[in-house]
């Protein structure tokens, strides 16, 4: 047990607590009718704290088929989505069994709906994929699960519902089950299962069912609540991107961040990837004391033994197999925006922490989902998975997704409005040249560009450095807007 | 190797990711400080984000005339004891046109002093975000809300033009006119709010806890008369009940339970077992289905 638990258990009480054993949150996905509601709303009605008043307007509902009140109530939404009769945002719903938190985030699962379920499958700890037990596998099941793998999702769980309506066939199942391991098998999932339910009657969803009794495998309650939560895997390198610089008086500057993989010791070296800078960590600070020891999804505040001069943007990382400086990458992303992307428009790269001007970027080719083939493609929209080339205006720190997920991803965004317009993810990166060795007819913005005139009432103070970044930012996205290829030099 | 985070770690630690996100992204952020529990876990927060510093933003409170007194006090002091800067802002203009939440029907009280009021305020100090308690458990529509979710100007909120967000990236850069509402509370449940005030052992006005309280019985609700503007309706007549309240919002218009929960241990305790939503509670949520949805769409926090 380390410190920080112990002074937890200490401060609460144990009903305060109510020792919830972590979050797991639960990405559901199927199309239209295959009972995805129906599921959410069992799952809710069975395992869950549910208020009175919720489960009093259930009672009071439409009853369907069997005389079972329609579960598929609970879990309503948006007044023009409810009238169109479709769900075409995501939302999220929470509720606790005994000894979890769920958070069951609800997306649509149409094509065109693509960009929600890759944004609401971000979010997830565990995807469950529906089919109708009588339908089987179809091809958006294949476009769901690269939807899921793209995203960076490691668990999967095929509910087959409707299995009363399949004459609860064993034989039915396995055939289902056998495809559903033949796709998965394609991606990069650590857990594929499938489950045999009905959603409407409840088997296999809370309780174990009496109609299948050929089946030995979990109720796909006690499978999710069997899965690690969030948080709970420090495996992974050290990372931690830095959000911000907190000070106290002249002795402590602290970089305070969100620690997105492994963990950190007192004594630990880490490294500034772009400059190359090492350090040691000296402390680290919470509100509620120092810790001896930090791990993923743990926001604490670093003191480093030595001045290595980072701020917002940069990630501390473990010395041994840090993250690179990138500045051309290969990536895959979804497209998010309505207005497709446009050479000209010239776009910003966000990381975990940094904002960076995208001096080039180039389209190379279209995913087709079904296929999972791709195909040479200069152009994307909305929903559209593309591969593409990103060049950036100045080298900034970035993972392979695979590797570091958090500091392997990124958002495109729109510089004028402001819109996120592509998610995506690194698959490839290339270290940033050395110096000198810059491809010809590229604009070198530099530091002295810069400070001989529009940065001269700039100092060297940390706030003004901040702002001199910012403006270095927007100059270099101006100039590419305008077709001028420009990269960005800002060490001194 | 540690025992794995709590949830209630989890939560924090999101929370605490959001604050510094939005400080570090935004110009001019202000907390929206409603005086309740989820501003008071909300405030508790910052001041984790920031630690050793103090929370660069200051706090304002809409204040609508119709807050009970307590709740004023709670307010005061709570600014004063950790040297927060408070702006309390309260529409001029409603107040010289007598709105008032008795003669008044609820839409029009709430457009007048709440949404007309907040959308004046951060007109008037040009903040560019402000964050507030919102969790997505409260009510349907907000099961969809962002963490950024975003205002055109004149601060209207178009569902439609709500920004994707992906993992744990903020994208907090605004377009032309636009300003933000930031949610570090959204993954937070009703319950987390108690059991985190119980683990932190904050305080919180004594309205939540149950005491002998002057009620009005009215469509089945009970509220709390808490000075002379409390007009009786013929028929009613005025009992001491032990009550508290669930949720604080706008006196006479937040309904209590009784209840027998004095301190927060025993809130706790009775939250954990409560048959009922929160929002039940509060009158406005009643008006007309889809209310919240069309009151975010008109601005309404
Ligand atoms: N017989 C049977 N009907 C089901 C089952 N699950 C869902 N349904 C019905 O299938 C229809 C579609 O369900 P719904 O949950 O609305 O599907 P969604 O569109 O995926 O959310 C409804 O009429 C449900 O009552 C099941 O397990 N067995």
């Amino acid at each position: 047990m380390t410190a920080l638990t112990r002074i937890n258990e200490a401060r609460s009480t144990p009903l305060a607590t109510g020792s919830l054993n972590g979050i797991l949150r639960v990405l559901t996905c199927g199309s239209v009718d295959d009972g995805k509601s129906t599921l959410i709303g069992r799952l809710l009605w069975d395992a869950s704290d549910l208020f009175d008043d919720q489960r009093a307007t259930l009672e009071r509902g439409r009853r369907i088929d069997g005389g079972h009140p329609d579960y598929s109530l609970l879990v309503d939404g948006l007044v023009a989505e409810r009238e169109q009769g479709i769900t075409i945002d995501i939302a999220w719903r929470y509720f606790d069994t005994a000894t979890r938190r769920f958070v069951v985030i609800d997306s649509p699962g149409h094509e065109q709906y693509t960009r929600n379920m890759a944004s609401g499958a971000s979010h997830a700890d565990v995807a469950i994929m529906l089919v109708d037990a009588r339908a089987g596998i179809k091809k958006q099941t294949k476009r769901h699960a690269a939807i899921l793998d793209l995203v960076g999702l490691k668990r999967v769980v095929l509910a087959v519902n409707k299995m009363d309506l399949a004459g609860w066939s064993e034989q039915r199942f396995r055939e289902i089950e056998r495809d559903f391991k033949a796709i998965a098998a394609r991606f990069h999932f650590d857990d594929a299962v499938a489950i045999p339910v009905s959603a409407a009657l409840g088997d296999n969803v809370a309780r174990p069912s009496d109609m299948m009794d050929w089946y030995r495998g979990p109720t796909l309650l006690s499978h999710l609540e069997s899965l690690p939560s969030r948080g709970a895997e420090a495996a992974g390198p050290f990372r931690m991107p830095v959000q911000t610089v907190l000070r106290q008086g002249v002795d402590f500057r602290g970089l305070a961040g969100t620690v997105s993989s492994g963990a950190i010791h007192v004594g630990d070296p880490v490294v500034d990837p772009v400059s190359g800078r090492a350090a040691n960590v000296k402390r680290i600070a919470t509100f509620d004391g120092d810790l001896q020891r930090a791990a993923v999804g743990q926001a604490i505040v670093l003191q480093l033994d030595a001045d290595i001069d980072m701020s917002r943007g940069a990630i501390l990382a473990a010395a041994e197999g840090r993250p690179h400086a990138a500045r051309d990458l290969d990536t895959h992303l979804v497209w998010l925006s309505d207005t497709p992307f446009d050479t000209d428009n010239g776009y910003l790269l966000r990381t975990a922490t940094d904002l960076v001007p995208v001096s080039a970027m180039e389209i190379t080719s279209r995913l087709d989902l079904e296929t999972l083939a791709e195909h040479p493609a200069s152009t994307c929209a909305a929903n559209d998975i593309v591969l593409a080339r990103i060049s950036l205006g100045r080298p900034t720190a970035l993972d392979l997704f695979l590797k570091a997920g958090e500091t392997g991803s990124f958002m495109l965004v729109d510089p004028i409005s402001g819109a996120t317009v592509a998610g995506g993810v690194v698959t490839e990166l290339a270290e940033a040249e050395p110096k000198g060795a810059r491809k010809a007819g590229v604009f070198v913005l530099s530091r002295d560009n810069l400070e001989c005139g529009l940065c001269a009432d700039l100092g060297g103070g940390a706030a003004d450095q901040v702002e001199f970044r910012r403006r270095a930012n927007e100059v270099a996205l101006l100039l590419s807007a305008a077709g001028i290829a420009v990269e960005l030099d800002l060490q001194s | 190797m540690s025992a794995p985070l709590s949830h209630l770690d989890l939560l924090e630690a999101e929370s605490i990711h959001i604050f510094r996100e939005a400080a570090a992204q935004f110009r001019k952020p202000v907390l929206m400080y409603s005086i309740g529990k989820d501003s008071t876990v909300l405030l508790h927060l910052a001041r984790k984000a920031f630690f050793p510093e103090k929370p660069p933003f200051s706090l304002l409170h809409v204040d609508t005339t119709w807050k009970f007194r307590e709740m004023i006090a709670f307010r005061d002091k709570t600014a004063r004891d950790l040297g927060l800067e408070l702006i309390v802002h309260t529409n001029q203009d409603g107040l010289a046109r007598g709105i008032n939440p008795i003669d008044h029907a609820p839409s029009v009280y709430t457009d007048v002093m709440k949404t007309a009021a907040l959308k004046q305020a951060l007109d008037m100090h040009g903040f560019d975000a402000a964050f507030g308690g919102a969790r997505r458990d409260e009510e349907a529509s907000r099961a969809k809300e962002r963490v950024f979710s975003f205002r055109a100007a004149g601060h209207r909120w178009d569902p439609r033009k709500q920004r994707p967000e992906m993992w744990r990236l903020l994208n907090g850069r605004l377009g032309s006119g636009e300003t933000a509402r930031v949610f570090p509370l959204s993954n937070w449940t009703e319950k987390d709010v108690w059991r985190y005030l119980a683990r932190e052992k904050l305080d919180v006005v004594p309205l939540y806890f149950a005491a002998m309280r002057p009620t009005v019985e009215r469509n089945g609700q009970l509220l709390v008369v808490d000075d002379e503007r409390f007009k009786l309706k013929p028929g009613e007549h005025v009992e001491a009940r032990r009550v508290r309240f669930r949720t604080l919002g706008c006196y006479p218009l937040t309904a209590a339970v009784g209840s027998e929960a004095s301190d927060i241990e025993g809130v706790v305790a009775e939250t954990l077992a409560a048959r009922t939503s929160e929002r039940v509670g509060r009158l406005i949520d009643h008006d007309q289905s889809g209310a919240m949805e069309k009151k975010k769409q008109e601005g309404y926090f």
